[in-house]
């Protein structure tokens, strides 16, 4: 009944939107495209000369305009290109190509639920183009966008293969989880580690208020918004393909005691000749080198791409191979994508984009930490062949090729199913009605088989064991959106109105049994084992957000730009009560350069200031259920002589009932200009963003007798900065380009919870390795300062001490100056947060060479070596303790040798800095002239070379100074055994058919 | 069409109304819909029990804390292993060491569940005499926990219900006096509701009792030098008949001891067929078992020199406590073979178990916190402090007669009666009785000796600072100046 009578209603509203046209009409449409390399130009404006009748090119760069008469001009125009007028000349179908220097910026831009031109933008965007991104080989975006980008600081999740990145963006305005929104294709996402980076069109990371705040609740660090590859209109398709191959092996090796060093060591450690000639001990074993190896990467991408006036697609199959430069580790990946666009009707459009990736990973053990550990004096192997036992150093020491020998038939296998499907009818010349329903689906399944084994008594397995854990996600989104957009005279009004509901919910599943009649794979599954050992557990989550968001855009005369938006999100992590969240942001922006006094100068292409502030919000707490207080099961008793275990349940995890969202307002000031025609540029923002109500789980004290922190609103946090980005770019037959960013930030905490002047957290040893307080960063390193190692008993006898001191150990500061050393003489160490990133990159291209380099550094903070400070048991030193003060060797700045105690306790011993530079990567690449490939049918063919991390100037002992030690602000920069980062060459092609 | 998406949107909104919101943990009770009904009153009550079992309750640290800083014991192991617990023998620890962070967060964890308990079952609508019980067992199990905390800290922050939000961080120190009232009241309460032992049934034994919770409070009246109360509690309890000793010394702790005719109160441990720590295990057998041949632990807690000399001559209680190098285990089969990597070792044979399933973590051992010797030779204590040597001679007597058996060449009966040779002779029988039961510790601090003993055995034992230990550093930070340090840290 009722989808008849919209069939009538939408035939009356045809006829009735037909009848207003007129019969002298012309309709024309087709493409523009630049001249020079044949790429569609996105935003490009087209008017029929003479009128206000006007269009502008869309994703594809087509167009299509009704014109009064068949014989109409057409003005086409492109910011930096010349402009162009063409006669329609009763055409229906007119490409039209623009000339010019190939040297502006992407001139529209995605952003939020719709795409804006750049020069309109009145928020701080970012954008990067996809070819950007793959220059770095990697599993995914994320650590492709390291230095990219001014103002985000990106950096590895992990060495291990297949890992994604921690992302900040413009610092951490929380003492949250500071990760940035991911918003692919319109699917909001955790991570992006699905992404395939050879299918990104472009990245825009919404840096501001303004451009994040239709994101609401979740905007607050920021949002990463990744457009995929679409279908272009093609006479014939076009066919790529690419692939590398290359070798990885780590940035370096962390320096410390050999053999003969050791050896003697721990003959002072013991105050013995325990061994008698360390000399003879030699080198000793590597143990890093024992665990690590040259790793081999390699990658394969097909596309095809094309479409005509009903359907564009575009595909992709890929297959990515990644080992870790730890032995068993390796990470393979295959991935389908198909993006579809089905104009079905001049009024409806249907389409979507999908991924499905297949993923298998090798999870063999980390013996980063026990290979660190492992004294250097203890061979691989026994005399007799078997795994050294090294339990005499104490049982918090393993052989870590043990591990590596009988842990790493750990496999995980998954798949991810990814995409959005979107149906858009354009109920008005003006407005449009957008459904988008956008979809994470993925699985996964870890098996692991342990054989019983016994090589020392901390390391054994009585008995085999085969553990299966399953487990899956269901993420959707639907949105509804309508759009309405009107241009007249002087005036541009953009309108959006939208209703998204999203659900979330995983669950997991494991299972285990031991005993297994044999080893063969083929008898690895659970139901051979013995049932008497049987195992299993499960569970799951979820969560729900409901929202409705609203946006205006209004350009005057194309110089006065303003924007404001509003989102109201309701959150199922909190109460009803505090639920709902209003999340507002107004911005206006001026391009300066289209007023005629500033033409007059004659100095700016481009000038546009802008200015931006905004309410946004931030609920990416951990626990989905922060406000209830969970009744933890399996506490069993055991009572009576039948021992049998009898059920007990109490509550383990207190919660907080009046959570609420955690807020942040942000103001933004923006310039944006472009000089010599366009060939410099300069992107230049200053921003204060000041969040507040901040979430954090708050370390309590253990008399409490919970077992977790609960979440609470505690705290008040100022981030400020400036983004700068800079680009010159010089066309011509020797093409070359310079680019740099650089971000200062200073990160302050204002206030904490009433009642609460300080925040203790990341406990090292029993004691706070960091403080936050009001005036300082977050997480800011906290402890002893080191004045020096004591040389006499007399120099003892009259310093303040802990107690205890002989000559040789540490002399702390006296801070407070009261004569003696202890808690109250622990102070500020230093902050992790860098106060500065910045990045370098040049490019240049002669005669189909292209060759490009890219550094990236940060610098200002420090990182602790956690990793040295803990010790269970005699483990390796560091090779400055071969330097440890004796009666011999009186040193000042190394103590004797210990193992733990005093010269252990937190202090700026460990304490390094964590500044670094690197060669994030460099490439040469070749291009056969088309002249000689067409013969062959090819397009474009192109040969490279490059490399990545190659060289890195640091003075952290360890790998690397980026760790991002999991979501709690209050522990950052610790390295506590971190997979190494990777160095690599690697070769490829690219080819395009 | 146009009515068509406001329908769409109608139809999503209504469907996403708050309903669409309302998100509940899964898998999990929450506070919200927990202590509704009887089961959950005995869980929230077995979970107490529970906790006996974790690592910071009954682990390294807790071993550290009673007997390795005693003079019964020496950190053991190899000499590189367990840095921290040579920090403990040797006195050189401070507030830092984790012995205290571990043992203040088991125990004050334990007190927290207790306190859920006590504070929440008697609202719950269910049979009376089991909601009684069930109180009744929480107010032992807290009482049981601040005895500890407070004769290890001293002063305490006083927690007796749930804590809220504005109240974590605000605890002071309470004088020990008043945390010895509410031990006492909650141990009066539990006596008067608990049942004897031999009213339980066989599958409940191990739960709080009549009897368990009278030894307990003779403890803290002897603490106090309240040697009379202490004296008819301990009679009360050899009077009742619930108790008796087992003949054989060397069974107590075998696997046919558990839950014996001498146990008073003891956590109840099992070893499940499976790899990984199993549900009822504890660790408490794997850190002082046999470490090298056959490999059963990590070989901690040596019984010492000074302990070895405490034991008079052919007093087989010496055997039935200290595993030797060479010796023949309980279990008939294994010797213990020499272990080149620990200098002169030996093992607390208390904590042995034999061989069992899963891992070493999966200690199946009960652990013994009262048994009936105890309490004899409490009231032999303090029949002598009230001078009544005859009656402190009759039960420190029981105990030696068990102990020797059927060989009466040894451990004659004793018959000194001035005071305070009998004292010094009932603290020697105490020590050899209850040698590596955890218990040395908590008796030199009542007799208020440990800086004599400590010297004794060339610790470095700083009088008014070590006799009491450090609260953890943790907790003092976290506090904000509301907590204070004990003296000398």
């Amino acid at each position: 009944m009722k989808s008849n009578l919209a069939k009538w209603k939408l035939v009356l509203f045809l006829i009735i939107v037909e009848s207003t046209i007129g019969f002298a009409q012309h309709k024309v449409s087709g493409i523009v495209t630049a001249t020079s390399n044949g790429e569609s130009l996105i935003g490009a404006t087209i008017e029929e000369k003479g009128t206000t009748n006007g269009t502008i090119t869309d994703i594809d760069g087509t167009y299509k305009i009704t014109v009064s008469n068949p014989n109409a001009i057409l003005v086409v125009k492109y910011i930096g290109y010349n402009d162009r007028e063409v006669a329609v000349n009763n055409k229906n179908q007119l490409d039209i190509s623009l000339d010019g220097s190939a040297v502006l910026i992407e001139q529209i831009v995605v952003v939020g639920y719709g795409v804006q031109k750049k020069s309109d933008l009145t928020g701080a965007v970012s954008s990067l183009k996809g070819e950007e991104l793959v220059r770095i080989p990697t599993a995914n975006v994320e650590q492709a966008l390291q230095g990219k980008i001014a103002g985000i600081y990106v950096s590895p999740a992990s060495g291990s293969p297949g890992a994604g990145a921690i992302i900040r963006v413009r610092g951490t305005g929380t003492l949250n989880n500071a990760n940035p929104l991911y918003v692919i294709d319109g699917m909001i996402t955790e991570d992006a580690s699905s992404v395939n980076p050879q299918d990104v069109e472009s990245i825009e990371v919404l840096k501001d208020a303004s451009s994040a705040a239709i994101y609401g609740s979740r905007g607050a660090n920021g949002v990463i918004l990744i457009t995929t590859k679409t279908g272009k209109k093609r006479d014939v398709a076009q066919l790529t393909f690419s692939s590398y191959y290359g070798q990885q092996q780590t940035v370096r090796k962390i320096d410390l005691l050999t053999g003969a060093q050791f050896a003697k060591a721990y003959n002072q450690l013991r105050n013995q000749n325990y061994y008698k000639n360390p000399d003879s001990l030699g080198v000793g074993t590597d143990w890093q080198e024992e665990i690590l190896r040259t790793a081999p990467m390699s990658n394969f991408q097909f596309g095809a791409n094309g479409g005509n006036e009903t359907v564009t697609y575009n595909f992709s199959a890929n297959y990515f191979n990644q080992d870790g430069i730890i032995k068993n580790t390796s990470y393979d990946r295959g991935t389908f994508r198909l993006n579809l666009d089905m104009k079905l009707k001049p009024w409806f459009t249907l389409g979507n984009n999908v991924s499905y990736s297949v993923i298998k990973e090798q999870l063999g053990p980390n013996v980063i930490t026990s290979a660190y550990r492992i004294p250097s004096v203890l061979p691989v192997y026994n005399s007799d062949g078997i795994f050294t036992d090294p339990t005499f150093f104490g049982l918090a020491l393993g052989n870590p090729l043990v591990d590596q020998f009988y842990k790493s038939n750990r496999y995980k296998n998954g798949s991810n199913l990814l995409g959005n499907m979107f149906g858009e009818i354009s109920i008005l010349k003006n407005l449009k009605f957008r459904s988008n329903f956008g979809y994470n689906f993925s699985d996964s399944k870890t098996r692991g088989f342990e054989p019983k084994f016994e090589a020392s008594p901390s390391q054994l397995n009585k008995n085999d064991r085969l553990s299966i854990e399953t487990g899956s996600t269901k993420n959707w989104i639907w949105e509804q959106t309508l759009n309405f957009l009107k241009e007249w005279k002087d005036h541009s009004l953009g309108l959006l109105f939208g209703y998204t509901a999203e659900e979330r919910k995983s669950e997991f599943f494991g299972a285990s049994r031991e005993n297994f009649p044999g080893t063969a794979d083929e008898l690895l599954y659970l139901s051979s084992g013995n049932d008497t050992t049987q195992m299993n557990y499960g569970g799951a989550s979820d969560e729900a957000l409901n929202s409705i968001l609203f946006r205006a855009n209004y350009v005057f005369k194309d110089k006065y730009l303003f924007t404001t938006s509003m989102r109201v999100d309701k959150s199922s992590r909190f109460t009803p009560e505090n639920r709902t969240g209003y999340f507002p942001s107004a911005s206006i922006g001026w391009n300066l350069g289209r007023e005629e006094f500033i033409k007059g100068i004659n100095t700016f292409d481009r000038l546009k200031l802008r200015m931006s502030y905004g309410i946004l919000g931030n609920q990416a707490v951990s626990n989905r259920y922060p406000t209830s207080s969970l009744i933890n099961s399996g506490q069993y008793a055991v009572f009576g002589y039948s021992e049998n275990l009898n059920q007990g349940a109490t509550l383990l995890s207190i919660s907080n009932p009046n959570l609420k969202w955690e807020v942040s307002r942000q103001i933004d000031f923006g310039l944006e200009a472009g000089f010599l025609n366009n060939r410099l540029e300069i992107e230049a923002d200053y921003y204060r963003r000041h969040t507040y109500d901040i979430i954090a789980a708050v370390p309590i004290p253990d008399y409490v007798g919970s077992q977790n922190s609960p979440f609470v609103n505690t705290a008040e946090v100022l981030n400020s900065g400036v983004d700068i980005g800079l680009n010159w770019r010089q066309a011509g037959k020797f093409s070359y380009n310079i680019g740099a960013s650089i971000s200062p930030v200073t990160n302050e905490v204002l206030a904490l919870a009433t009642g609460k002047n300080e925040i203790f957290d990341a406990f090292v040893n029993g004691e706070p390795a960091s403080r936050t307080l009001v005036g300082l960063p977050i997480g800011a390193y906290y402890g002893f300062q080191v004045a020096g190692v004591f040389q006499s008993v007399e120099e003892i006898a009259s310093s303040a001490i802990a107690g205890g001191e002989v000559p040789g150990d540490l002399k702390y500061a006296d801070i407070n100056e009261d004569g003696k050393i202890d808690g109250k003489d622990r102070t500020y160490l230093g902050s992790p947060i860098p106060t500065m990133t910045y990045g370098f990159n040049l490019g240049a291209g002669y005669q189909g060479f292209d060759a490009s380099i890219d550094f990236f550094g940060v610098s200002g903070n420090k990182v602790y070596n956690e990793k040295e400070s803990l010790r269970f048991a005699v483990y390796n030193w560091e090779s400055h303790v071969a330097n440890a003060w004796t009666v011999e060797n009186p040193s000042t700045s190394e103590p004797r040798v210990t193992n733990g105690g005093h010269n252990y306790r937190v202090s700026d011993r460990f304490v390094q800095d964590g500044s670094f530079f690197r060669l994030r990567s460099v490439s040469l690449g070749y291009s056969f002239p088309k002249a000689l490939i067409s013969k062959i049918k090819m397009e474009g063919f192109r040969i490279f070379v490059s490399g990545t991390n190659l060289w890195t100037r640091q003075s952290f002992t360890g790998y690397s100074p980026e760790f991002p030690n999991g979501n709690s602000p209050f522990k950052v920069g610790f390295d506590t055994g971190e997979y190494p980062i990777a160095k690599s060459f690697q070769f490829g092609i690219e080819t395009k058919f | 069409m146009k009515k068509i998406i406001l329908l769409v949107l109608g139809i999503t909104i209504i469907s996403c109304s708050d309903d669409f919101l309302d998100r509940k943990p899964k898998g999990n009770l929450t506070s919200d819909t927990f202590f509704e009904n009887e089961d959950h009153a005995i869980w929230a009550t077995n979970a107490i029990y529970s906790n006996f079992r974790s690592w910071e309750y009954c682990g390294l640290p807790y071993i550290g804390a009673t007997d390795v800083i005693s003079d019964d014991a020496d950190k053991g192991s190899t000499q590189n292993d367990g840095p921290f617990l040579a920090e403990i023998d040797d006195f050189f620890f401070d507030a830092t060491n984790q012995t205290f962070s571990s043992i203040w967060k088991g125990h004050y964890g334990t007190i927290s569940r207790a306190n859920l308990a006590i504070e929440k079952i008697p609202g719950i609508k269910m049979s009376e005499t089991l909601k009684a019980r069930l109180v009744g067992e929480a107010k032992f199990l807290r009482a049981f926990n601040y005895f500890r905390l407070v004769q290890w800290f001293g002063d305490l922050p006083l927690i007796t219900s749930q804590l809220t939000e504005n109240q974590y961080f605000t605890q002071e120190r309470k004088p020990k006096n008043e945390i010895y009232a509410l031990i006492e009241k909650d141990l009066l309460d539990a006596i008067s509701v608990l049942p004897e032992k031999s009213k339980y049934k066989s599958e409940d034994l191990g739960r709080a009792t009549k009897g368990a919770a009278k030894g307990i409070l003779a403890k803290l009246y002897m603490v106090q030098g309240k040697f009379g109360p202490a004296l008819s509690l301990c009679e009360e309890i050899i009077n009742s008949g619930e108790y008796s000793l087992l003949t054989n010394y060397g069974q107590i702790f075998t696997r046919e001891g558990e839950n014996g005719s001498e146990s008073m109160f003891e956590i109840g441990a099992v070893a499940l067929q499976s790899s990984v720590v199993g549900s009822g295990a504890t660790p408490y057998n794997m850190v002082q078992g046999v470490r090298g041949v056959p490999n059963l632990g990590w070989g901690f807690n040596r019984p010492s020199d000074d302990l070895i000399a405490n034991y008079e001559a052919g007093d087989p209680r010496r055997q039935a406590t200290i595993i030797y190098v060479g010796e023949v285990l309980p279990d008939g089969l294994t010797i213990v073979q020499n272990n080149p990597e620990i200098l002169n070792a030996r093992f607390n044979q208390k904590a042995w178990v034999p061989s069992h399933a899963g891992l070493q973590d999966n200690g199946p051992g009960n652990i013994r916190l009262l048994r009936y010797a105890d309490v004899l030779l409490l009231a032999a204590e303090a029949a002598n402090e009230v001078s009544n040597s005859a009656k402190a001679l009759t039960y420190v007597n029981l105990v030696r007669k068990r102990a020797r058996g059927t060989n009466t060449f040894i451990l004659k009966d004793l018959t000194i009666t001035n005071q305070q040779d009998l004292r010094f002779a009932i603290r020697k029988e105490r020590r050899s009785e209850l040698a590596m039961e955890q218990l040395r510790w908590f008796d030199l601090q009542r007799w208020n000796n440990q800086a004599e003993v400590m010297k004794k055995v060339g610790k470095q034992f700083i009088v008014n600072k070590h006799e009491l230990f450090p609260l953890p550093q943790s907790e003092i930070d976290l506090s904000g100046g509301f907590l204070k340090q004990n003296k000398g840290y």
